[in-house]
């Protein structure tokens, strides 16, 4: 397989990266999402989150649980800083 | 202003909820994304056993005609970021403000699962929905050649919407072996998970592989051995579960596949590797319910792979355990539109009960029935477990509530 496919979209992460990520630190999804930037992008982690879960849980071993492993977290959605209260 | 309820996603149970509710005097404010109501409805046109053909544009219209019939707010082209709770009532924060309510109902849908495959982010590759959206609701062709890559319910679903719009496709081809295509890339994984849809075939290949359901596993690969490289024909579309792509191809846009002859076993078959050229790619991954609001609103989950994976915690009334917060639709479960039509509208019944505007408790229990029923006959099951996943759901609720009620 081809080792420098991307996974995530967004910031460009490669399997390779998120492999070796989890395989180096045996980490959780979020630990790696931290490290990697995967999921970290534009979508909010819509289109590689469950990839990340899949390689964490093959790598490191943590499997589905009931537990959202990636924490969805306001916005949802891109918004402008003056949402936010900038100018 | 304060509304009684707050619907997000303006799709069959976004729109069914907001109907049943006004009904019994709930005034509602309905929110949407897009710019035109009927969601997911708007793409789906697909011929039923009996010969009647499921046009979801029309079926969106005729909700959109009730909801006009009645007097419901709707939001379209708005777009929640976030939902929170302040003194009991629900604020819903989106690109045009803020809206307040009673009580909310998310009806979100699902997303897409993708798959990765080496070029995938080349433009002219995209998903398997995004092709019907383009096809169906812009009515705009995502391209003149296309390949689809993931077989299952959807993408022979949508691959014969693309062929009714005059769309060319050279097939619809299974994604290459690796970690995170465990399940969908496997010749004799796909055709299982494909047996329980051989009542929709005409193809009298697949409903051969029909019979051999209940068989031996050794039946089973016998069969698949015998299975033609070149796929069986769908609606004149091959369908072929001993083919793969390997890589998408292209200087700065789509321009062919590379693909290969697969084994019974999966192997590549060596010397069977070439290059087709295509101008789009649909990648075909499956749904799981978009949970990101009830996931902000703090709302449990329950992990039911058979319903699409993380499912908020529901009772059979469209409950969660979070107070004035109730589901519908494909965020509890993949399933057909009709059943989010009919989880809508016992929502709008559960809604109004909660907001003290309904008693009749016979009206809320047929609602509950009428969607067993309509579960019963759906054409498509998208799980073959959708039921035990169900059943399994409606058992995690009621331990959920005994804890509530004993303080735990």
């Amino acid at each position: 397989m081809r080792e420098d496919m991307i996974i995530c979209r967004c910031e460009e992460v490669t399997y390779k990266d998120i492999y070796q990520t989890v395989e180096h630190h045996q980490c959780s999804s979020r630990e790696t999402k931290l490290r990697t930037r995967a999921g970290m992008g534009y979508c909010g982690g819509r289109t590689c989150r469950t990839f990340v879960d899949q390689i964490v849980a093959e790598v490191y071993g943590e499997p589905s649980g009931d537990a959202i492993p990636l924490k969805y977290r306001p916005p949802v959605r891109p918004i402008p800083f003056k949402t936010m209260g900038g100018k | 202003m304060m509304k009684d309820c707050l619907i997000i996603g303006a799709g069959p149970a976004g729109l069914s909820a907001a109907i049943s509710a006004a009904q019994n005097g709930v005034d509602v404010t309905v929110i949407d994304e897009f710019m035109k109501p009927g969601g997911r409805l708007l793409g789906q046109l697909h011929e039923e056993p009996d010969h009647v053909w499921w046009n979801g544009i029309e079926e969106a219209q005729k909700l959109f005609d009730e909801v006009l019939n009645q007097s419901i707010d709707l939001k379209l082209g708005t777009s929640v970021y976030h939902i929170e709770k302040a003194n009991d009532n629900w604020l819903v924060h989106t690109n045009e403000g803020i809206y307040r309510g009673k009580t909310l109902l998310v009806a979100a849908g699902a997303a897409e699962r993708s798959i990765p495959i080496p070029g995938w982010t080349l433009p002219g590759v995209m998903s398997i929905g995004a092709a019907q959206v383009m096809t169906n609701v812009h009515q705009v062709k995502p391209g003149h050649n296309g390949i689809v890559i993931g077989i299952n319910v959807l993408s022979l679903a949508i691959a014969r919407e693309l062929q009714l719009a005059g769309v060319h496709l050279q097939g619809i081809v299974l994604p290459p072996e690796h970690l995170l295509t465990k399940g969908v890339s496997h010749p004799m994984d796909v055709f299982q998970s494909l047996l329980h849809l051989t009542h929709l075939a005409p193809s009298p290949l697949l409903k051969w592989g029909g019979l051999l359901a209940g068989k031996s596993a050794f039946i089973q690969r016998l069969s698949l051995q015998m299975y033609p490289k070149n796929g069986f024909k769908l609606w004149n579309i091959s369908v072929q579960m001993k083919r793969v792509v390997t890589e998408i191809v292209g200087h700065e846009q789509v321009q062919g596949v590379k693909t290969a002859d697969l084994t019974a076993s999966g192997d590549i078959v060596p010397g069977s590797e070439r290059t087709i050229p295509v101008d789009f790619v649909c990648i075909a991954g499956g749904l799981y319910p978009l949970v990101e609001l009830v996931g902000v609103a703090g709302c449990p989950f329950k992990y039911i792979p058979s319903l699409g994976g993380h499912v908020p915690i529901h009772d059979e009334r469209m409950k969660t355990p979070v107070d004035g917060l109730f589901v519908a639709g494909n965020i509890t479960g993949i399933e057909s539109a009709k059943v989010a039509k009919a989880q809508g509208h016992l929502a709008g019944l559960s809604i109004s009960e909660a907001l003290g505007k309904l008693t009749e408790n016979a009206e809320i229990k047929r609602a509950i029935e009428h969607i067993e029923k309509t579960r019963e006959k759906a054409l498509i099951q998208f799980h073959p477990d959708i039921k035990k996943g169900r059943k399994h759901m409606e058992t995690i609720a009621a331990d959920f509530q005994k804890k509530e009620v004993s303080g735990q």
